[in-house]
């Protein structure tokens, strides 16, 4: 009796250490706006975290006015295995307008990738990106460009997570410069997908 | 057993491409310019548990690994998953029964929108699942389909998909396609000096990954 119950209290943390290495997590969404008085993010897919896909769409979205996109479609899928585990974020978008005009672009696609082998983006693009006037085609990844008097913008950003990335498309930061110094008011991202597998 | 279903498989796949092409209500052939011969794999096919997943980005056309220009519109995205358990029946066409999973596709080409909307394919139910010994998918190929619905118009079809894990990463290396039976409409890259096994395109941006058990 006393070696059944030593080895159920070997057995039972080992079987769930091993369960704690193996993840796999996906999430996307089209837009996000975090400010004082807004916070929304529409449309939403987080992959279940036992395995499995999840999807949203959102037709047409305005978050207040702020941004307005259209044919938003947000789509998750993750399973954690031995040695085959795979994550994907995807976020796709048709026209998108932010800020009135300052920054627009006709179509934007978020693509996070994670496998045993590493972690990517490809597949991700901007179509038709017009920042404050100006053309831009295929930004690298982390291209930051000021928006005077609103803040600033990374395009394609890039952002290396634990055992995985984040795909930002587009995220205005939004900041006022006072006496006090430059503060930070909130945040639109615009296509955006995470994966992670370990 | 396998010649047969190979057999019907093939014969199935010549029907389906002679009745796509005459029912494309556009009038244009929605089939990659194929060079050099079809070699029709994804033609052997046996019935074996296994998973496929992830999901991702095809430029169809031309279906190649290279992403076509983003302001063309010329891309489709997706996510899907498979998760075969082989019950010992197979359908008329010796299909594999026993398999349940999901698929969500979005056809993001302008001549796609249909009802003011991309063109959004989502499955109802996933019925069958076979395991493709033909193909030269490093980590392995699948061929499965169901019921799906176009959420544009309510219409039900019925579907089937080839499914190819090629490597890693993804993107460049893995293949995925898709063929509508009941409605114009697949996405099949034909075209034997692309990789990986033909007709699956390639993908420009995410993974298939094959679990060989589950």
């Amino acid at each position: 009796m006393k070696i059944a119950l030593l080895l159920s209290l070997i057995w039972v943390p080992s079987v769930a250490l091993g369960q704690m290495q193996r993840t796999a997590t996906a999430q996307a969404f089209g837009v996000s706006v975090t400010t004082a008085t807004v916070n929304q993010t529409t449309p939403s897919a987080v992959a279940p975290a036992e395995g499995g896909m999840a999807q949203n769409d959102a037709g047409d979205v305005t978050i207040a006015s702020l941004v307005t996109a259209q044919d938003a479609y947000a789509i998750a899928s993750g399973w954690a295995d031995d040695g085959y585990s795979d994550a994907i974020g995807n976020a796709s978008l048709g026209s998108v307008n932010i800020l009135n005009g300052l920054i627009t672009a006709t179509g934007v696609v978020a693509i996070a990738t994670s496998t045993a082998g590493g972690n990517d983006a490809y597949g991700s693009s901007l179509a038709n990106l017009v920042v404050n006037g100006v053309s831009m085609s295929a930004p690298e990844p982390n291209t930051r460009v000021d928006l005077p008097g609103v803040g600033y913008v990374v395009l394609n950003e890039q952002i290396a997570t634990v055992s995985g990335i984040t795909v930002n498309m587009i995220h205005v930061v939004l900041q006022r410069t006072g006496l006090l110094g430059t503060q930070t008011l909130g945040d639109i991202i615009v296509g955006s997908a995470s994966s992670s597998v370990n | 057993m396998t010649n047969l279903r190979s057999l019907a498989a093939l014969t199935a796949t010549v029907a389906l491409v002679l009745l796509a092409s005459s029912c494309d209500p556009r009038g244009d052939n929605a089939v990659a310019p194929t060079i050099g011969k079809p070699s029709y794999h994804f033609d052997i096919l046996e019935c074996r548990p296994f998973k496929m997943t992830g999901g991702g980005r095809i430029d169809y056309p031309p279906g190649t690994a290279d992403k076509n220009p983003p302001a063309s519109h010329e891309y489709e995205t997706f996510g899907a998953h498979v998760i075969s358990e082989p019950n010992g029946q197979t359908d008329e066409l010796g299909h594999c029964l026993g398999a349940k999973g999901s698929l969500e596709w979005v056809d993001h080409r302008p001549e796609w929108n249909i009802n003011g909307r991309p063109l959004n394919l989502h499955s109802l139910e996933i019925r069958w699942a076979d395991f493709a010994t033909d193909t030269d998918c490093a980590d392995g190929g699948a061929r499965w389909g169901g019921i799906l619905v176009i959420k544009n118009t309510g219409q039900q079809s019925q579907f089937e998909v080839f499914d190819c894990d090629n490597g890693e990463p993804g993107a460049g290396h893995d293949g995925f396609g898709i063929r509508l039976w009941d409605f114009p409409y697949e996405v099949l890259c034909f075209d034997s000096s692309l990789p990986p096994a033909e007709p699956s395109c390639t993908l420009t941006g995410g993974n298939r990954q094959l679990h060989p058990t589950h």
